[in-house]
């Protein structure tokens, strides 16, 4: 199954209700002129641990243009946040 | 309701516990060592004389030769406001701190405990004392409350109701907008210096001129949203420090006392076992003033070496000689902070696992229990890589 952020996280296969595992919730976050995560879900940013890019699916029509940030918050708590090329919005995601 | 209490001057409030004969003169907070030469908030008969918060140090003492500079006190400035916190949380107020000498919470909570609204808030001023100067603003929104309490003299509570709003934003100046000082002076260029006239300008033509952060400070010069408070959790109280016979410069010794710190501190019983997630590290400095810079770590620990590796770098940012060292754990974990297994590979186990899921779905109903099923570990997608299947056996 092909996932797009923002897109319901359930489906029907094989006549049982599946969901993706680790399917991206929709975020809140602040982020400063270059991009970079300042205040994910009102919750200030400690460190940017680690980012990368993910680019995936070009030659389809759904591409998957993804900026990834690993954080620590300033509540000590792990998260990774992502900033979708396709629909601009953020989201955050485990497993990433 | 959300409060937001603030303490204007607070760095220089605290440096002058020190010297509170010079309250009462032309005095100043000292610009930082190794920053711009631009002081700090100054004090009422420096003002009256002249002076202004952020004023060149040349400036400002040709503007007033008898101006006294105060050295700043970090730790100090910082150990007052979480006393002022403490204080607050004592009063049952669940207090998020913005910024130092910003605080803001709701007061839903302790309305009926305090007989109203403000009551309630005069108890908040009367729990931090008169001796800060606190003001407080209430209103629906946070960045409404940040508003009411700017114009709110030392003492006093300002509420602003939701239909009052906009009349009351309207004539406040731009300088209460998160901008940089840049954006100001553009926007005075343009003709717009209250929060009424960039509030009556369109959002998108805004958002092309200024970008995202001109969008928001519009967004917040109409009132801005109804963002919740989220109440903080109150620090750790553990802490560890090491008075030197004499001042100390050299790194080498800093760090063998940094050590020493970090052992004493893991090892108080106040610790329980717990990791440790934030920490701080503060010194007082020979010339008087003092230095701290808190740091979150990575990953949760109760590892001496792992914290130690992680703040040595920071002694290198002393500006001087130190004749006091205090290290604080400010944020612990749970005693259960590291996640391990959650059930041992054992048959016994497995058949109280199968047993347990069965009962969760009698109780929720089929479909309530998944097996995650890989189906293509490879992805660069994460959510590509599994799904969650109903396990209904």
């Amino acid at each position: 199954m092909v996932a797009r952020a923002g897109e319901p996280r359930t489906a029907r296969a094989e006549g049982r209700v599946v969901a993706r595992f680790n399917a991206p919730r929709a975020a809140r976050v602040e982020a400063n002129a270059n991009g970079r995560p300042l205040e994910v879900n009102h919750r200030a940013v400690a460190i940017v641990r680690e980012e990368w890019r993910v680019v995936d699916r070009w030659w389809t029509e759904e591409p998957v243009v993804r900026d990834y940030f690993e954080l620590v918050l300033e509540s000590g708590e792990n998260t990774v946040v992502f900033h979708d090329g396709a629909s601009g919005g953020w989201y955050t995601q485990r497993g990433a | 309701m959300i409060a937001c209490l603030t303490i204007p001057g607070l760095e220089l409030k605290a440096a002058l516990q020190r010297t509170p004969t010079l309250a009462l003169r032309p005095a100043a907070l000292a610009p930082e060592p190794q920053g711009e030469p631009l002081l700090g908030p100054v004090t009422a008969a420096a003002e009256e004389a002249g002076v202004r918060p952020g004023m060149r140090l040349g400036e400002a003492l040709a503007t007033c030769p008898s101006l006294a500079l105060v050295e700043p006190d970090a730790a100090g400035a910082e150990r007052a406001w979480e006393e002022i916190l403490h204080a607050l949380e004592d009063a049952g107020f669940s207090v998020e701190p913005a910024s130092l000498g910003v605080a803001y919470f709701e007061t839903h909570g302790v309305e009926r405990l305090y007989g109203g609204l403000e009551p309630a808030l005069r108890r908040a001023v009367a729990a931090v004392g008169t001796e800060w100067d606190a003001c407080i603003g209430a209103a629906g929104r946070r960045f409404a409350a940040l508003a009411a309490a700017s114009v709110a003299r030392p003492g006093q509570v300002v509420v602003v109701a939701d239909e009052e709003l906009p009349q009351f934003l309207a004539p406040l100046p731009l300088t209460l907008l998160p901008l940089e000082r840049g954006r100001y002076e553009e926007l005075e260029a343009l003709g717009v210096r209250k929060l009424g006239q960039l509030a009556g300008l369109p959002g998108g033509a805004v958002a092309e001129r200024l970008g995202p952060d001109g969008r928001r400070a519009w967004g917040l010069a109409r009132g801005g949203t109804a963002a919740r408070v989220r109440g903080r959790r109150p620090p750790a109280l553990v802490f560890a420090c090491f008075e030197f016979p004499e001042a100390v410069g050299n790194e080498l010794t800093l760090r063998r006392a940094l050590a020493g710190l970090v052992d004493t501190a893991l090892a108080r019983p106040e610790r329980r076992d717990r990791f440790v997630r934030k920490v701080a590290l503060a010194a007082r400095l020979e010339t008087g003033g003092s230095w701290r810079r808190t740091l979150t770590l990575r990953e949760p620990s109760g590892d001496a070496d792992r914290i130690r590796v992680a703040l040595s770098p920071r002694l290198a940012e002393l500006p001087g000689p130190v004749v006091e060292l205090r290290l604080e754990l400010v944020e612990l974990t749970e005693p259960t902070g590291h996640q391990l297994e959650l059930l041992a590979a054992g048959a016994e186990d497995r058949a109280k696992l199968r047993n347990g899921l069965r009962q969760v779905r009698a109780s929720t109903g089929s479909g309530s229990v998944c097996t995650v099923v890989e189906v293509a570990p490879w992805s660069r997608v994460p959510e590509s890589r599994a799904l969650l299947v109903p396990k209904d056996e």
